[in-house]
Protein backbone atom coordinates (compact mmCIF):
# COMPACT_ATOMS: atom_id res chain seq x y z
CA UNK A 1 0.00 0.00 0.00
CA UNK A 2 1.02 3.58 -0.64
CA UNK A 3 0.29 6.54 1.61
CA UNK A 4 -0.14 10.00 0.10
CA UNK A 5 2.36 12.55 1.44
CA UNK A 6 1.66 15.19 -1.25
CA UNK A 7 -1.33 14.78 -3.60
CA UNK A 8 0.20 16.57 -6.60
CA UNK A 9 -1.53 19.27 -8.64
CA UNK A 10 -4.70 17.36 -9.48
CA UNK A 11 -4.87 13.61 -8.98
CA UNK A 12 -8.06 11.55 -9.14
CA UNK A 13 -9.04 7.88 -9.15
CA UNK A 14 -10.25 6.82 -12.61
CA UNK A 15 -11.08 3.61 -14.42
CA UNK A 16 -13.00 2.92 -17.64
CA UNK A 17 -15.81 5.21 -16.45
CA UNK A 18 -19.58 4.72 -16.33
CA UNK A 19 -20.99 5.27 -19.85
CA UNK A 20 -24.08 3.29 -18.81
CA UNK A 21 -25.25 6.04 -16.43
CA UNK A 22 -25.39 8.90 -18.94
CA UNK A 23 -29.20 8.76 -18.92
CA UNK A 24 -29.08 9.77 -15.23
CA UNK A 25 -27.07 12.88 -16.05
CA UNK A 26 -23.85 11.26 -14.81
CA UNK A 27 -20.74 12.16 -16.81
CA UNK A 28 -19.07 9.03 -18.16
CA UNK A 29 -15.75 9.93 -16.51
CA UNK A 30 -12.81 7.55 -16.69
CA UNK A 31 -9.18 8.00 -17.64
CA UNK A 32 -8.73 10.86 -20.11
CA UNK A 33 -6.06 8.75 -21.84
CA UNK A 34 -7.82 5.43 -22.44
CA UNK A 35 -4.75 3.95 -24.16
CA UNK A 36 -2.66 4.49 -21.00
CA UNK A 37 -5.40 2.75 -18.98
CA UNK A 38 -5.64 -0.19 -21.39
CA UNK A 39 -1.86 -0.69 -21.19
CA UNK A 40 -2.07 -0.45 -17.38
CA UNK A 41 -4.62 -3.27 -17.30
CA UNK A 42 -2.08 -5.56 -18.97
CA UNK A 43 0.97 -4.26 -17.09
CA UNK A 44 -0.39 -5.02 -13.63
CA UNK A 45 -2.37 -8.04 -14.90
CA UNK A 46 -5.58 -6.46 -13.59
CA UNK A 47 -8.29 -9.04 -12.87
CA UNK A 48 -10.77 -6.68 -11.25
CA UNK A 49 -13.94 -5.67 -13.15
CA UNK A 50 -12.37 -2.31 -13.98
CA UNK A 51 -8.83 -0.98 -14.13
CA UNK A 52 -8.60 1.40 -11.18
CA UNK A 53 -5.70 3.83 -11.49
CA UNK A 54 -4.57 7.17 -10.13
CA UNK A 55 -4.68 9.82 -12.85
CA UNK A 56 -1.99 12.43 -12.10
CA UNK A 57 -2.15 15.76 -13.91
CA UNK A 58 0.94 17.82 -14.87
CA UNK A 59 2.57 17.64 -11.42
CA UNK A 60 2.59 14.27 -9.69
CA UNK A 61 2.27 13.30 -6.03
CA UNK A 62 4.67 12.05 -3.41
CA UNK A 63 3.77 8.64 -2.02
CA UNK A 64 5.44 6.41 0.55
CA UNK A 65 5.18 2.62 0.62
CA UNK A 66 3.91 1.19 3.91
CA UNK A 67 3.68 -2.39 2.66
CA UNK A 68 5.43 -4.17 -0.19
CA UNK A 69 3.50 -3.81 -3.42
CA UNK A 70 3.90 -3.97 -7.17
CA UNK A 71 3.37 -0.62 -8.89
CA UNK A 72 2.62 0.01 -12.57
CA UNK A 73 3.13 3.30 -14.41
CA UNK A 74 1.77 4.39 -17.80
CA UNK A 75 0.80 7.61 -19.56
CA UNK A 76 2.87 10.79 -19.56
CA UNK A 77 6.30 10.71 -17.89
CA UNK A 78 5.99 12.61 -14.60
CA UNK A 79 9.58 11.89 -13.63
CA UNK A 80 9.00 9.23 -10.95
CA UNK A 81 11.96 8.72 -8.62
CA UNK A 82 12.36 6.07 -5.95
CA UNK A 83 13.95 7.46 -2.78
CA UNK A 84 16.27 7.15 -0.96
CA UNK A 85 18.05 5.14 -3.67
CA UNK A 86 17.36 7.81 -6.28
CA UNK A 87 16.42 5.46 -9.10
CA UNK A 88 14.26 6.97 -11.86
CA UNK A 89 11.37 4.82 -13.13
CA UNK A 90 9.92 5.49 -16.57
CA UNK A 91 6.26 4.85 -17.40
CA UNK A 92 5.47 1.64 -19.26
CA UNK A 93 6.87 -0.69 -16.63
CA UNK A 94 6.21 -2.24 -13.22
CA UNK A 95 8.37 -2.33 -10.12
CA UNK A 96 8.21 -3.55 -6.54
CA UNK A 97 8.44 -1.09 -3.68
CA UNK A 98 9.16 -2.03 -0.08
CA UNK A 99 8.09 -0.29 3.14
CA UNK A 100 9.82 3.05 3.53
CA UNK A 101 10.45 3.65 -0.16
CA UNK A 102 9.23 7.05 -1.37
CA UNK A 103 7.82 7.57 -4.88
CA UNK A 104 8.41 11.19 -5.77
CA UNK A 105 6.89 12.48 -8.98
CA UNK A 106 7.82 15.75 -10.65
CA UNK A 107 6.39 17.70 -13.57
CA UNK A 108 5.22 16.14 -16.82
CA UNK A 109 8.00 16.54 -19.38
CA UNK A 110 5.54 16.13 -22.21
CA UNK A 111 1.83 15.34 -22.22
CA UNK A 112 -0.50 16.04 -19.31
CA UNK A 113 -1.56 12.86 -17.52
CA UNK A 114 0.35 9.99 -15.92
CA UNK A 115 -1.24 6.87 -14.42
CA UNK A 116 -0.29 4.72 -11.43
CA UNK A 117 -1.86 1.48 -10.33
CA UNK A 118 -1.11 -1.53 -8.13
CA UNK A 119 -1.16 -5.26 -8.73
CA UNK A 120 -4.43 -6.28 -7.12
CA UNK A 121 -6.19 -2.98 -7.93
CA UNK A 122 -6.87 0.03 -5.70
CA UNK A 123 -9.52 -0.19 -3.01
CA UNK A 124 -12.02 2.69 -3.26
CA UNK A 125 -15.70 3.59 -3.59
CA UNK A 126 -17.52 2.07 -6.59
CA UNK A 127 -20.75 3.73 -7.70
CA UNK A 128 -22.90 2.72 -10.67
CA UNK A 129 -20.37 0.11 -11.78
CA UNK A 130 -17.29 2.31 -11.72
CA UNK A 131 -14.62 3.59 -9.35
CA UNK A 132 -14.10 6.79 -11.34
CA UNK A 133 -14.18 10.03 -9.39
CA UNK A 134 -17.28 12.04 -10.30
CA UNK A 135 -16.28 15.51 -9.12
CA UNK A 136 -19.57 17.21 -10.00
CA UNK A 137 -21.60 14.51 -8.21
CA UNK A 138 -19.17 14.09 -5.32
CA UNK A 139 -19.00 10.30 -5.51
CA UNK A 140 -16.71 7.49 -6.67
CA UNK A 141 -13.00 6.97 -6.04
CA UNK A 142 -12.07 8.69 -2.78
CA UNK A 143 -15.41 10.23 -1.82
CA UNK A 144 -15.82 11.91 -5.19
CA UNK A 145 -12.91 14.27 -4.56
CA UNK A 146 -9.34 14.67 -5.71
CA UNK A 147 -6.52 12.90 -3.90
CA UNK A 148 -5.49 14.41 -0.56
CA UNK A 149 -2.61 14.04 1.89
CA UNK A 150 -3.21 11.03 4.13
CA UNK A 151 -5.18 9.01 1.56
CA UNK A 152 -4.03 5.42 1.19
CA UNK A 153 -3.80 3.47 -2.06
CA UNK A 154 -4.46 -0.09 -0.92
CA UNK A 155 -4.82 -3.10 -3.22
CA UNK A 156 -8.22 -4.81 -3.19
CA UNK A 157 -6.50 -8.20 -3.25
CA UNK A 158 -2.76 -7.72 -2.64
CA UNK A 159 -0.82 -9.71 -5.19
CA UNK A 160 2.87 -9.79 -5.96
CA UNK A 161 3.81 -11.01 -9.39
CA UNK A 162 7.16 -11.76 -10.77
CA UNK A 163 7.70 -9.13 -13.38
CA UNK A 164 11.15 -8.47 -14.77
CA UNK A 165 10.56 -4.76 -15.08
CA UNK A 166 10.69 -4.95 -18.85
CA UNK A 167 9.22 -2.06 -20.79
CA UNK A 168 5.87 -2.31 -22.56
CA UNK A 169 6.63 -3.11 -26.21
CA UNK A 170 4.44 -0.40 -27.72
CA UNK A 171 2.82 2.98 -27.15
CA UNK A 172 1.83 3.68 -23.53
CA UNK A 173 -0.07 6.94 -23.99
CA UNK A 174 -1.41 9.55 -26.36
CA UNK A 175 1.64 11.73 -25.76
CA UNK A 176 3.03 13.02 -29.05
CA UNK A 177 6.58 14.35 -28.87
CA UNK A 178 8.13 17.17 -30.88
CA UNK A 179 7.09 20.73 -31.60
CA UNK A 180 4.74 20.14 -34.53
CA UNK A 181 1.01 20.68 -33.93
CA UNK A 182 -0.76 17.56 -32.64
CA UNK A 183 -3.04 16.12 -35.31
CA UNK A 184 -6.49 15.01 -34.19
CA UNK A 185 -8.67 13.27 -36.76
CA UNK A 186 -12.34 14.21 -36.92
CA UNK A 187 -15.55 13.26 -38.68
CA UNK A 188 -18.26 15.84 -39.44
CA UNK A 189 -20.61 16.58 -36.55
CA UNK A 190 -24.42 16.59 -36.64
CA UNK A 191 -24.48 20.40 -36.95
CA UNK A 192 -21.70 20.82 -39.52
CA UNK A 193 -24.19 22.66 -41.73
CA UNK A 194 -24.31 25.46 -39.15
CA UNK A 195 -20.80 26.45 -40.25
CA UNK A 196 -20.50 29.32 -42.71
CA UNK A 197 -19.35 28.41 -46.21
CA UNK A 198 -15.58 28.76 -45.71
CA UNK A 199 -15.58 27.92 -41.98
CA UNK A 200 -14.87 24.23 -42.50
CA UNK A 201 -11.61 25.05 -44.28
CA UNK A 202 -10.72 27.56 -41.53
CA UNK A 203 -11.38 24.94 -38.86
CA UNK A 204 -9.06 22.49 -40.62
CA UNK A 205 -6.26 24.90 -41.55
CA UNK A 206 -5.92 26.59 -38.16
CA UNK A 207 -3.33 25.68 -35.55
CA UNK A 208 -5.54 25.81 -32.46
CA UNK A 209 -3.95 26.55 -29.13
CA UNK A 210 -5.10 24.77 -25.99
CA UNK A 211 -6.32 27.33 -23.45
CA UNK A 212 -5.29 27.18 -19.75
CA UNK A 213 -8.99 27.08 -18.80
CA UNK A 214 -9.22 23.48 -20.06
CA UNK A 215 -10.02 20.65 -17.66
CA UNK A 216 -11.32 17.05 -17.61
CA UNK A 217 -14.67 18.29 -18.97
CA UNK A 218 -13.23 19.82 -22.09
CA UNK A 219 -10.39 21.50 -23.95
CA UNK A 220 -11.00 25.15 -24.79
CA UNK A 221 -9.21 26.19 -27.95
CA UNK A 222 -7.93 29.63 -28.88
CA UNK A 223 -7.81 30.65 -32.52
CA UNK A 224 -9.63 32.77 -35.08
CA UNK A 225 -13.40 33.02 -34.52
CA UNK A 226 -15.20 30.49 -36.70
CA UNK A 227 -18.11 32.08 -38.57
CA UNK A 228 -21.43 30.28 -38.10
CA UNK A 229 -24.55 30.59 -40.22
CA UNK A 230 -26.70 29.65 -37.28
CA UNK A 231 -24.91 29.79 -33.96
CA UNK A 232 -28.06 29.78 -31.87
CA UNK A 233 -28.54 27.51 -28.90
CA UNK A 234 -30.26 24.21 -29.58
CA UNK A 235 -32.57 22.04 -27.54
CA UNK A 236 -30.37 19.96 -25.24
CA UNK A 237 -29.12 16.80 -26.90
CA UNK A 238 -26.89 13.94 -25.79
CA UNK A 239 -23.16 14.59 -26.15
CA UNK A 240 -20.15 12.38 -26.80
CA UNK A 241 -16.47 12.44 -25.76
CA UNK A 242 -14.64 14.18 -28.60
CA UNK A 243 -17.55 16.36 -29.74
CA UNK A 244 -16.31 19.78 -30.91
CA UNK A 245 -18.88 22.29 -29.68
CA UNK A 246 -19.13 25.82 -30.99
CA UNK A 247 -20.45 28.21 -28.34
CA UNK A 248 -21.35 31.78 -29.32
CA UNK A 249 -18.07 33.60 -29.99
CA UNK A 250 -16.72 30.82 -32.15
CA UNK A 251 -14.04 29.41 -29.82
CA UNK A 252 -14.38 25.63 -30.01
CA UNK A 253 -14.59 23.32 -26.99
CA UNK A 254 -13.53 19.68 -27.41
CA UNK A 255 -15.39 17.53 -24.89
CA UNK A 256 -13.33 15.12 -22.74
CA UNK A 257 -14.22 12.25 -20.42
CA UNK A 258 -16.03 14.37 -17.77
CA UNK A 259 -18.21 16.20 -20.32
CA UNK A 260 -21.80 16.99 -19.44
CA UNK A 261 -24.17 14.32 -20.72
CA UNK A 262 -26.23 16.82 -22.71
CA UNK A 263 -25.43 20.15 -24.31
CA UNK A 264 -27.03 22.86 -26.38
CA UNK A 265 -24.21 24.18 -28.57
CA UNK A 266 -23.83 23.12 -32.21
CA UNK A 267 -21.41 20.22 -32.71
CA UNK A 268 -19.48 20.90 -35.90
CA UNK A 269 -17.11 17.92 -35.81
CA UNK A 270 -16.30 14.94 -33.60
CA UNK A 271 -12.80 13.64 -32.83
CA UNK A 272 -12.56 9.95 -33.60
CA UNK A 273 -12.36 7.53 -30.68
CA UNK A 274 -8.86 6.29 -31.52
CA UNK A 275 -7.53 9.85 -31.01
CA UNK A 276 -9.05 10.31 -27.53
CA UNK A 277 -5.66 9.47 -25.94
CA UNK A 278 -4.07 12.37 -27.87
CA UNK A 279 -6.79 14.77 -26.63
CA UNK A 280 -6.25 13.55 -23.06
CA UNK A 281 -2.55 14.38 -23.18
CA UNK A 282 -2.87 17.94 -24.55
CA UNK A 283 -1.78 20.71 -22.20
CA UNK A 284 -2.20 24.48 -22.16
CA UNK A 285 -0.21 26.07 -24.96
CA UNK A 286 -0.07 22.92 -27.13
CA UNK A 287 -1.09 23.47 -30.72
CA UNK A 288 -3.59 21.11 -32.32
CA UNK A 289 -4.76 20.68 -35.88
CA UNK A 290 -7.89 18.84 -37.03
CA UNK A 291 -7.85 16.54 -40.04
CA UNK A 292 -11.06 15.19 -41.56
CA UNK A 293 -11.43 11.44 -42.12
CA UNK A 294 -14.39 9.29 -43.13
CA UNK A 295 -16.37 7.14 -40.71
CA UNK A 296 -15.09 4.00 -42.40
CA UNK A 297 -11.52 5.21 -41.99
CA UNK A 298 -12.23 5.96 -38.32
CA UNK A 299 -13.48 2.40 -37.85
CA UNK A 300 -10.49 0.91 -39.66
CA UNK A 301 -8.08 2.94 -37.49
CA UNK A 302 -9.89 1.77 -34.38
CA UNK A 303 -9.69 -1.89 -35.38
CA UNK A 304 -5.97 -1.50 -36.20
CA UNK A 305 -5.30 0.20 -32.84
CA UNK A 306 -7.09 -2.67 -31.07
CA UNK A 307 -4.98 -5.25 -32.91
CA UNK A 308 -1.73 -3.38 -32.16
CA UNK A 309 -2.61 -3.29 -28.46
CA UNK A 310 -3.44 -7.01 -28.39
CA UNK A 311 -0.13 -7.85 -30.13
CA UNK A 312 1.83 -5.77 -27.62
CA UNK A 313 -0.02 -7.47 -24.75
CA UNK A 314 0.83 -10.91 -26.17
CA UNK A 315 4.51 -10.00 -26.52
CA UNK A 316 4.59 -8.57 -23.00
CA UNK A 317 2.94 -11.65 -21.48
CA UNK A 318 5.34 -13.94 -23.37
CA UNK A 319 8.32 -12.03 -22.00
CA UNK A 320 6.91 -12.21 -18.47
CA UNK A 321 6.36 -15.98 -18.88
CA UNK A 322 9.94 -16.45 -20.07
CA UNK A 323 11.16 -14.49 -17.06
CA UNK A 324 9.19 -16.72 -14.69
CA UNK A 325 10.53 -19.85 -16.42
CA UNK A 326 14.11 -18.55 -16.03
CA UNK A 327 13.50 -17.95 -12.36
CA UNK A 328 12.23 -21.49 -11.85
CA UNK A 329 15.43 -22.88 -13.31
CA UNK A 330 17.65 -20.88 -11.00
CA UNK A 331 19.07 -22.93 -8.14
CA UNK A 332 17.29 -22.24 -4.89
CA UNK A 333 19.42 -20.53 -2.29
CA UNK A 334 20.21 -22.76 0.62
CA UNK B 1 -37.09 12.46 -38.31
CA UNK B 2 -33.46 11.72 -39.11
CA UNK B 3 -30.71 9.30 -38.13
CA UNK B 4 -27.15 10.51 -38.51
CA UNK B 5 -23.72 9.61 -37.17
CA UNK B 6 -22.52 11.40 -34.04
CA UNK B 7 -18.82 10.47 -34.09
CA UNK B 8 -17.65 6.94 -34.81
CA UNK B 9 -19.49 5.13 -32.02
CA UNK B 10 -22.91 6.79 -31.77
CA UNK B 11 -25.95 7.70 -33.85
CA UNK B 12 -28.28 10.63 -33.28
CA UNK B 13 -32.01 10.37 -33.89
CA UNK B 14 -33.64 13.78 -34.23
CA UNK B 15 -37.43 13.86 -33.85
CA UNK B 16 -38.06 17.58 -33.95
CA UNK B 17 -36.78 21.05 -33.14
CA UNK B 18 -39.40 22.10 -30.61
CA UNK B 19 -39.76 21.77 -26.87
CA UNK B 20 -42.89 19.64 -27.07
CA UNK B 21 -43.99 17.09 -24.44
CA UNK B 22 -45.48 14.83 -27.14
CA UNK B 23 -42.20 14.67 -29.05
CA UNK B 24 -40.33 14.09 -25.81
CA UNK B 25 -42.61 11.17 -24.89
CA UNK B 26 -41.77 9.64 -28.28
CA UNK B 27 -38.06 10.05 -27.50
CA UNK B 28 -38.45 7.98 -24.33
CA UNK B 29 -40.60 5.37 -26.04
CA UNK B 30 -37.81 4.96 -28.63
CA UNK B 31 -35.19 4.80 -25.85
CA UNK B 32 -37.15 1.92 -24.31
CA UNK B 33 -37.14 0.13 -27.70
CA UNK B 34 -33.37 0.56 -28.03
CA UNK B 35 -32.79 -0.74 -24.49
CA UNK B 36 -34.98 -3.76 -25.26
CA UNK B 37 -33.04 -4.47 -28.46
CA UNK B 38 -29.78 -4.22 -26.52
CA UNK B 39 -30.97 -6.52 -23.73
CA UNK B 40 -29.42 -9.96 -23.98
CA UNK B 41 -26.70 -8.53 -26.20
CA UNK B 42 -28.77 -8.63 -29.41
CA UNK B 43 -28.38 -5.05 -30.56
CA UNK B 44 -24.92 -3.41 -30.47
CA UNK B 45 -26.30 -0.52 -28.37
CA UNK B 46 -24.98 1.26 -25.31
CA UNK B 47 -27.20 3.28 -22.97
CA UNK B 48 -29.31 5.70 -25.05
CA UNK B 49 -29.24 9.34 -23.91
CA UNK B 50 -32.45 11.33 -24.34
CA UNK B 51 -32.43 14.96 -25.40
CA UNK B 52 -35.56 17.09 -25.49
CA UNK B 53 -36.40 16.01 -29.03
CA UNK B 54 -33.53 13.65 -29.88
CA UNK B 55 -31.98 10.38 -28.82
CA UNK B 56 -28.26 9.66 -28.78
CA UNK B 57 -27.68 5.94 -29.37
CA UNK B 58 -24.11 4.72 -28.72
CA UNK B 59 -23.05 1.48 -30.42
CA UNK B 60 -20.07 -0.83 -30.28
CA UNK B 61 -18.03 -0.33 -33.48
CA UNK B 62 -16.49 -3.77 -32.96
CA UNK B 63 -19.96 -5.27 -33.48
CA UNK B 64 -21.37 -3.03 -36.18
CA UNK B 65 -20.13 -0.73 -38.93
CA UNK B 66 -21.71 2.73 -39.09
CA UNK B 67 -23.87 1.51 -41.99
CA UNK B 68 -24.95 -1.65 -40.16
CA UNK B 69 -25.79 0.27 -36.99
CA UNK B 70 -27.76 2.87 -38.96
CA UNK B 71 -29.67 0.16 -40.80
CA UNK B 72 -30.55 -1.74 -37.65
CA UNK B 73 -31.66 1.44 -35.89
CA UNK B 74 -33.76 2.50 -38.91
CA UNK B 75 -35.49 -0.92 -38.91
CA UNK B 76 -36.11 -0.59 -35.18
CA UNK B 77 -37.74 2.79 -35.72
CA UNK B 78 -39.84 1.52 -38.65
CA UNK B 79 -41.18 -1.31 -36.52
CA UNK B 80 -41.86 1.07 -33.66
CA UNK B 81 -43.79 3.33 -36.01
CA UNK B 82 -45.81 0.48 -37.51
CA UNK B 83 -46.68 -1.03 -34.15
CA UNK B 84 -47.36 2.36 -32.68
CA UNK B 85 -45.17 3.82 -29.99
CA UNK B 86 -46.47 2.66 -26.67
CA UNK B 87 -46.72 5.27 -23.94
CA UNK B 88 -43.77 5.09 -21.57
CA UNK B 89 -44.47 3.65 -18.12
CA UNK B 90 -47.12 5.63 -16.26
CA UNK B 91 -45.14 8.23 -14.35
CA UNK B 92 -45.48 9.01 -10.70
CA UNK B 93 -46.66 12.39 -9.43
CA UNK B 94 -43.99 13.77 -7.13
CA UNK B 95 -44.64 16.79 -4.95
CA UNK B 96 -41.73 18.94 -3.87
CA UNK B 97 -42.14 21.40 -1.01
CA UNK B 98 -40.48 24.71 -1.77
CA UNK B 99 -39.54 27.76 0.25
CA UNK B 100 -39.85 30.58 -2.28
CA UNK B 101 -37.96 33.86 -2.14
CA UNK B 102 -35.65 35.31 0.49
CA UNK B 103 -32.31 33.55 0.92
CA UNK B 104 -33.85 30.42 -0.60
CA UNK B 105 -34.77 32.19 -3.84
CA UNK B 106 -32.49 35.20 -4.33
CA UNK B 107 -33.78 35.91 -7.86
CA UNK B 108 -37.51 35.90 -7.03
CA UNK B 109 -37.69 39.67 -6.77
CA UNK B 110 -35.80 40.21 -10.04
CA UNK B 111 -38.04 37.67 -11.80
CA UNK B 112 -41.11 39.51 -10.48
CA UNK B 113 -39.70 42.83 -11.69
CA UNK B 114 -38.87 41.50 -15.14
CA UNK B 115 -42.23 39.77 -15.64
CA UNK B 116 -44.34 42.56 -14.16
CA UNK B 117 -45.81 40.21 -11.60
CA UNK B 118 -45.80 40.36 -7.84
CA UNK B 119 -43.65 37.82 -6.00
CA UNK B 120 -46.81 36.03 -4.87
CA UNK B 121 -48.00 35.80 -8.47
CA UNK B 122 -44.68 34.34 -9.62
CA UNK B 123 -44.98 31.67 -6.93
CA UNK B 124 -48.61 31.04 -7.83
CA UNK B 125 -47.81 30.55 -11.51
CA UNK B 126 -44.78 28.35 -10.83
CA UNK B 127 -46.70 26.16 -8.39
CA UNK B 128 -49.80 25.89 -10.59
CA UNK B 129 -48.23 23.77 -13.31
CA UNK B 130 -47.90 19.99 -13.30
CA UNK B 131 -44.54 19.50 -14.99
CA UNK B 132 -43.24 16.65 -17.14
CA UNK B 133 -39.73 15.31 -16.57
CA UNK B 134 -38.17 15.75 -20.03
CA UNK B 135 -34.78 14.28 -19.34
CA UNK B 136 -31.95 13.97 -16.84
CA UNK B 137 -28.75 15.75 -17.84
CA UNK B 138 -26.25 18.51 -17.06
CA UNK B 139 -25.29 17.01 -13.67
CA UNK B 140 -26.26 13.76 -11.91
CA UNK B 141 -29.99 13.80 -11.23
CA UNK B 142 -30.65 17.23 -12.79
CA UNK B 143 -34.14 16.97 -14.30
CA UNK B 144 -35.30 19.33 -17.04
CA UNK B 145 -38.96 20.04 -16.23
CA UNK B 146 -41.52 21.71 -18.44
CA UNK B 147 -43.37 23.31 -19.67
CA UNK B 148 -43.97 26.92 -18.73
CA UNK B 149 -45.19 27.73 -22.23
CA UNK B 150 -48.07 30.21 -22.31
CA UNK B 151 -46.97 31.40 -18.88
CA UNK B 152 -45.45 34.80 -18.27
CA UNK B 153 -42.33 33.38 -16.56
CA UNK B 154 -40.37 32.73 -19.73
CA UNK B 155 -37.00 34.43 -19.18
CA UNK B 156 -33.66 33.80 -20.82
CA UNK B 157 -30.83 32.62 -18.58
CA UNK B 158 -28.88 34.96 -16.33
CA UNK B 159 -26.19 36.83 -18.20
CA UNK B 160 -23.64 35.98 -15.53
CA UNK B 161 -23.97 32.36 -14.41
CA UNK B 162 -23.32 31.79 -10.71
CA UNK B 163 -20.17 29.80 -9.97
CA UNK B 164 -21.95 27.99 -7.16
CA UNK B 165 -25.66 27.37 -6.71
CA UNK B 166 -26.81 25.79 -3.41
CA UNK B 167 -28.13 22.21 -3.61
CA UNK B 168 -31.93 22.07 -3.76
CA UNK B 169 -32.25 25.43 -5.52
CA UNK B 170 -35.45 25.67 -7.56
CA UNK B 171 -34.76 27.57 -10.74
CA UNK B 172 -36.38 28.70 -13.99
CA UNK B 173 -34.99 29.48 -17.44
CA UNK B 174 -36.82 29.71 -20.74
CA UNK B 175 -39.85 27.47 -20.70
CA UNK B 176 -38.33 25.11 -18.14
CA UNK B 177 -37.79 24.72 -14.43
CA UNK B 178 -35.44 22.49 -12.46
CA UNK B 179 -33.97 21.69 -9.06
CA UNK B 180 -30.17 21.76 -8.74
CA UNK B 181 -29.29 18.39 -7.14
CA UNK B 182 -25.90 19.48 -5.82
CA UNK B 183 -23.86 22.63 -5.38
CA UNK B 184 -22.72 23.35 -8.94
CA UNK B 185 -22.34 26.34 -11.24
CA UNK B 186 -25.68 27.45 -12.67
CA UNK B 187 -27.15 30.06 -14.98
CA UNK B 188 -30.86 29.72 -14.18
CA UNK B 189 -32.91 32.13 -12.02
CA UNK B 190 -33.18 30.89 -8.44
CA UNK B 191 -36.67 31.38 -7.04
CA UNK B 192 -36.77 28.92 -4.15
CA UNK B 193 -35.29 25.89 -2.47
CA UNK B 194 -36.44 22.39 -1.55
CA UNK B 195 -35.09 19.93 1.01
CA UNK B 196 -35.87 16.99 -1.30
CA UNK B 197 -32.76 14.95 -2.07
CA UNK B 198 -32.70 14.94 -5.87
CA UNK B 199 -29.61 12.71 -6.08
CA UNK B 200 -28.10 10.19 -3.67
CA UNK B 201 -25.39 7.98 -5.15
CA UNK B 202 -26.07 5.35 -2.45
CA UNK B 203 -29.83 5.20 -3.20
CA UNK B 204 -31.35 2.89 -5.81
CA UNK B 205 -32.26 4.51 -8.09
CA UNK B 206 -30.00 7.43 -7.18
CA UNK B 207 -32.09 10.05 -9.02
CA UNK B 208 -35.37 11.10 -7.37
CA UNK B 209 -37.00 11.84 -10.74
CA UNK B 210 -37.17 9.83 -13.96
CA UNK B 211 -38.47 10.72 -17.41
CA UNK B 212 -42.23 10.21 -17.51
CA UNK B 213 -42.70 11.37 -13.93
CA UNK B 214 -44.72 14.49 -13.15
CA UNK B 215 -43.72 17.13 -10.65
CA UNK B 216 -45.69 19.68 -8.70
CA UNK B 217 -44.11 22.33 -6.49
CA UNK B 218 -45.90 23.02 -3.22
CA UNK B 219 -45.16 26.39 -1.58
CA UNK B 220 -44.27 26.21 2.09
CA UNK B 221 -45.66 28.96 4.27
CA UNK B 222 -43.01 31.72 4.52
Amino acid sequence: MLEVIEPGLFSTIQDEGRPGAADLGVPRGGACDPLALAVMRELVDCREPSTVALEMTLVGPELVARETCLVGLTGADLGCQLLPEGRAVPPGTTFVVHPGTTLRFGEARDGARGYLSLAGGISCERVLGSASTCLVGGFGGFGGRRLATGDVLRPVRPRLMERDGSLWPGRISGVVGGDAPRVVRVVPGPHAEALAADAGALLGSTDWQVSPSSDRMGLRLDGPPIPMVDGGELLSLGMVWGAIQMPPGGQPIVLLADHQTVGGYPVIAVAITVDRPILGQLRAGDRVRFRAVTLDEARRLRLVAGAVLRDAARAFRASAEAHRADKREEPRPT
Amino acid sequence: MSIEPFGDEALLITLGQALDPRINRRVHALAARVRRDAAGGRGPWGTPVAGHASLLVPYDPARASPAQATERLARLLDTAWEEGLEEPRPGRLIELSVRYGGDAGPDLLAVADRTGLTRAQVVEVHASVEYDVFLLGFTPGFAYLGILLRHPLVLSRREEPRTRVPAGSVAIAGEQTAVYPGATPGGWHLIGRTDAVMWDAQRDPPALLAPGDHVRFVPLAP
